[in-house]
């Protein structure tokens, strides 16, 4: 059989690059070890938060599917960080995962250019100029291909660890791949060890929720997706509750039979993730950690124990759960695990996500060091449109530090990489003001036009939203009289008097001044919906904020735009030192600006650099 | 530090110090835009009226600050950066410099980074990779010498109580980033008032720093001592007896000084450039006059004015210009030739005889306790002006933070509050940010 391109592995990032690739018109195959992984939620059974919230909203900027089955699925929704201003507004769900993979599965089947595969790929078949031909599986098939991306997640070579109980699998008792890690190996890929873990789940029957704090979603709910019609509803709530002296003393009277403390686990694992026992020994100070009930599915009881990630053994896992106000009886489902998986260095990756070393060959998700659901459909639905271009000889695209999150994802990764599986935090992005969830549709819809993901109706909705914020923004100037109801506004919202008079603009400033109020109350602005009025209100307010911001922009965008020649040899760039030289060699920037993030190349270096080019 | 495309860019262009002149370079998109901010020739034209590469008298006026200057514009691409470039030609010395520097930077300018101008022309393509690698060394010179000196002074104490502000910051900034990444955890989130007292310290190391440019200044430059008095008088005299060398030609002809010199004189470890000038007076030749226009507006450049006056006469008009030239200066009135009479009749700060050693080495000190810094001995002063203009940016982010903080959001004030950061970082060479992010890993417990 011969296919455009093939996908393997079926998570979140595998089916963004599938259903992209698809739907822009080539046949496609996916590759599942089953399809009951197909997008799989196996740790929490949220998507979004901070960062994530804004990673979603750009995959639906762009086109991608995350965002509208996640409101399709949702059980409870809340906005993070309301009052600490609209750049870190960060929404998050609780989803049904099952649901979740039902919708998404039954999608990728009725997409007609999509085929689904269930079967374990053993080998990127590549020809004499190491351009990826084929696909071999495991059993015997080869299927032709001119470009493939590689999405398996946490499945390579995965171990799953419960104390001493070792399984050679991957999450959630779904089997492992074990054939493709040589293979990459031998391709000439850098083979690292990364490890994450799972709390146990609960029987949400047996637990007293009166001893627990609950937390329901927002009353003001917003969605993730543009295309969301049907506002998403709150179904169920969450539960925040605490471990115990009990629980601390468990955990640390059986130390020695922590998979994390006695040499069992090799993995490294990511910081803002620990197991409650690395949360105990790390910070000894702290008597308590924050737990919190969430509901997996409506399909069962099942409760997720955030909080309480563990590869403590199973009868130990018992006793911190029993330790718990309110979870004295209860029953545990499934046990938590550390899980141990194969990666690769995301530095072998240009920041198109194509591999340095085989041509047509792309990766995105868990393989590159990251975690996380959205980081993951992020690269997934990326490499997808690259995949495509590259299938028909056209420029691939770079998102971009100044447009995106997913920019900021990937630049840090091929830039940077990562020591630890890597997380998407809002701190990580220099530009955060113009980076946010209200403005990815604004930042985003345009490039998911021109890579031909974004259909007539999206792209009509859009334009249709920009003409409105423009019509707004021209209003701004608009002179308020003086005026008794002026008056009267301005001292309702404890603001000085105008007795000359004031524009929209200046009123819109005035920081006790919302702009729903002056629609309100002094009727501008009548005939803008909500969404129109928060960018006009956000691009007024934070005016010299985001100005300055684009300033910085500005400020490295001519060295961002210098190409460096893809066969430069850096190693013989007389003037620049040794180390930078060969840091340079090894991530081969491909532009100046790039080039002047890698740590170990300082600012002389890149003077170098520039005089070296041209 | 990378280029910016529409910021206009500033710096001296000949070397530092007292030459007969100093040229300073301003180029970018709003180069002339500044320019005519700042300047007008005699016949009351702007640089955006002027002629291309054509020379134009007139004068630079910015606050507290006028001189007679020569200024010439360039307009893109004709110009050596490929952008719009203006050069003011002046005086020489220190002051006057820096005067057009920092008038050019509050108007809106930011001090070139090493090698800018030669890195504008190469991206620009107004120079070949010839050029440009016959041009590396001078480059590789001055980005070593400035930028990883600069980096090395890490050790140094500049280094050290820079580290430590930031580092401030880093902790203020895990504090505020924290609560952007992770809402929902079980720890104290900073407050405002909290955020608030951090940002005031850290202003206020900050500001303390800035305030020892002035002694850095004096260090690395020389504090400038100008020699004023009527012809005869003794000038040279006097110079040739604090410094013992004899290069001003000293002979009892009024007038034989025709141009200025300079002498470098040490006191108490602190460099001193004596500058001594034809004597004050009006007259038809031409030459001397060159020399006493340049006198006068070195007076304003000056660090401190020596004016010698002989007090075994009676004061006389060309006394009074001189006195009347500087009144408005620092200045030490010094009576010579003491020696020549029991009585002074004139009133002088102190009377010398430039014949006797001891009352050459009283007026050493009384120059030195005039003139040098408060700062000098404290070991710790700014002496490089990119430090002082990445300190001055921090600083200035700092005041932004403080001032909004009350009535903006976190989201807003971290901006500012990262903006001091990688501009502090300009002088202790961290800058990624990845530090933040590592800070908030090891102070707080966070996660699922």
């Amino acid at each position: 059989m011969k296919y455009d391109s093939i996908v393997i592995g079926g998570g979140h990032a595998g089916v963004e690059a599938s259903l992209s690739l698809a739907r822009t018109g080539n046949k496609t195959l996916l590759i599942t070890l089953t399809k009951k992984s197909l997008s799989f939620m196996p740790c929490n059974p949220s998507i979004g938060g901070t960062a994530k919230g804004h990673l979603v909203c750009e995959i639906d900027a762009l086109g991608g599917q995350m965002g509208i089955s996640a409101d399709a699925n949702c059980l409870q929704i809340r906005m993070l960080n309301m009052g600490k201003g609209p750049a870190v507004y960060s929404l998050r769900a609780q989803i049904d995962k099952n649901a979740y993979h039902r919708n998404m599965l039954a999608i990728c089947e009725k997409e007609p250019n999509l085929d689904i595969l269930e079967d374990e790929a053993s080998e990127i078949i590549t020809d004499e100029n190491k351009k990826v031909c084929g696909v071999k599986t495991k059993s015997g098939e080869i299927f032709e291909c001119k470009s493939a991306v590689i999405c398996v997640g946490v499945y390579l070579n995965s171990r799953t660890i419960t104390g001493t109980v070792i399984k050679n699998e991957g999450p959630a008792g779904f089997s492992n791949a074990t054939l493709l890690t040589q293979n990459l190996a031998n391709l000439g890929f850098e083979i690292r060890r990364f490890k994450t873990g799972t709390p146990p789940r609960l029987d949400g029957a047996t637990i007293e929720y009166n001893k627990f704090i609950e937390q329901k979603g927002d009353t003001n709910i917003q969605s993730f997706s543009f295309l969301t019609k049907k506002t998403p509803k709150n179904i169920c709530s969450c539960y925040l509750g605490y471990t115990t002296e009990k629980t601390k003393e468990i955990i640390l009277n059986n130390l020695d039979k922590a998979p994390m403390y006695n040499g069992e686990i090799n993995g490294i694992g990511p910081r803002y993730c620990p197991s409650i026992e690395t949360k105990i020994v790390r910070f000894a100070d702290h008597d308590r950690h924050q737990l919190f009930l969430e509901p997996e599915t409506l399909d069962t009881n099942e409760i997720y124990l955030q909080g309480m990630s563990t590869s403590m053994p199973s009868e130990i896992q018992k006793q911190m759960v029993a330790s718990v106000e309110g979870l004295e009886h209860t029953k545990i489902n499934k046990w938590g695990y550390a899980i141990e998986y194969d990666c690769i260095n995301p530095l072998n990756l240009y920041a198109t996500l194509e591999s340095k070393i085989v041509k047509g060959l792309f990766c995105a998700g868990q393989i590159n060091g990251t975690s996380g659901y959205e980081e993951a459909g992020a690269q997934g639905l990326l490499a997808g449109i690259n995949a495509n271009l590259y299938n028909k000889e056209k420029q691939q695209i770079i998102l971009t530090r100044d447009n995106s999150y997913i920019g900021v994802l990937v630049d840090d990764l091929t830039t940077k990489g990562t020591n630890e599986p890597y997380r998407m935090m809002t701190s990580r992005a220099e530009y955060r003001l113009l980076l946010r969830q209200d403005n990815a549709d604004i930042r985003l819809t345009e490039i998911g036009r021109s890579v031909g993901l974004v259909d007539d109706i999206r792209y009509k909705k859009f334009k249709r939203k920009m003409q409105s914020i423009k019509k707004a923004e021209e209003m701004l100037d608009t002179i308020i009289k003086p005026s008794k109801m002026l008056d009267e506004f301005l001292a309702k919202y404890n603001e000085s008097p105008a007795p000359k008079g004031l524009s929209l603009r200046a009123l819109i400033k005035r920081p006790n001044i919302t702009i729903e109020a002056i629609k309100k109350e002094l009727g501008y602005f009548k005939g803008f919906n909500k969404d129109v009025l928060n960018q006009i209100s956000i691009s007024t307010k934070y005016e010299g904020y985001l100005a300055r911001e684009k300033q910085l922009i500005e400020r490295n965008k001519k060295l961002e735009e210098k190409q460096i020649p893809e066969d430069l040899d850096f190693l013989k760039l007389d003037g620049i030192r040794i180390e930078a030289r060969q840091k340079l060699a090894e991530i081969k920037p491909k532009t100046i600006g790039q080039a002047s993030r890698i740590s170990g190349v300082n600012p002389a270096d890149i003077t170098i650099l520039i005089l070296h080019l041209k | 530090m990378l280029s910016e495309k529409n910021s206009t860019i500033v710096a001296l262009s000949t070397s530092l110090g007292t030459g007969a002149i100093s040229i300073v370079r301003l180029s970018g998109e709003k180069a002339i835009e500044i320019a005519d901010k700042l300047f007008s020739s005699l016949k009351n034209k702007k640089p955006s009226e002027f002629e291309s590469r054509k020379l134009e008298l007139g004068f630079f006026n910015a606050q507290n600050f006028k001189e007679q200057i020569l200024c010439v514009v360039f307009r893109a691409p004709f110009s050596y950066t490929g952008e719009n470039l203006v050069e003011f030609q002046c005086h020489g010395g220190v002051r006057i410099a820096e005067g057009v520097i920092n008038a050019c930077i509050d108007c809106g300018a930011r001090l070139a980074e090493s090698g800018e101008f030669t890195k504008r022309a190469f991206i620009n393509g107004k120079i070949s990779l010839d050029k440009a690698e016959g041009m590396m060394d001078m480059i590789n010179a001055e980005s070593e010498a400035e930028i990883r000196a600069g980096f090395n002074l890490l050790g140094g104490a500049l280094g050290k109580v820079a580290t430590a502000s930031q580092s401030a910051l880093v902790d203020l900034l895990s504090d505020i980033e924290v609560s952007f990444d992770y809402p929902e955890e079980d720890i104290e989130y900073t407050t405002k008032e909290k955020a608030k007292n951090k940002i005031a310290k850290i202003n206020e190391d900050i500001l303390s720093l800035i305030s020892t440019s002035n002694a850095g200044r004096q260090i690395k430059d020389g504090i400038s001592l100008l020699i004023l008095g009527e012809p005869n008088v003794g000038k040279s005299s006097l110079l040739n007896s604090l410094t013992k060398s004899d290069r001003a030609i000293v002979t009892s002809i009024a007038g034989t000084t025709r141009d200025t010199i300079e002498e470098t004189l040490v006191i108490n470890g602190l460099k001193y450039k004596i500058i001594d000038t034809a004597g004050i007076h009006e007259t038809e030749d031409e030459v001397e006059k060159i020399g006493i226009n340049r006198a006068k507006s070195l007076i304003s450049g000056a660090d401190m004015c020596l004016c010698l006056v002989d007090c075994s006469k009676e004061e006389n008009d060309k006394d009074r210009e001189v006195l009347s030239l500087t009144k408005n200066s620092k200045r030490i009135i010094v009576g010579n030739k003491i020696d020549k009479t029991n009585k002074p009749r004139q009133n002088a700060d102190i009377y010398i005889s430039t014949k006797s050693e001891k009352d050459v080495n009283n007026l050493k000190d009384l120059i030195y306790s005039k003139t040098a810094d408060k700062n000098i001995t404290s070991g710790l002063v700014i002496t490089n002006l990119r430090h002082l203009d990445a300190l001055k940016r921090a600083q200035k982010h700092l005041e932004n933070a403080l001032l909004n903080i009350e009535f903006q959001t976190l989201d807003l004030i971290s901006v500012d509050l990262n903006l001091a950061y990688s501009a502090l970082g300009e002088i202790t060479g961290s800058t990624t940010g990845e530090d933040i992010i590592n800070s908030i890993f090891s102070k707080f417990c966070l996660g699922k």
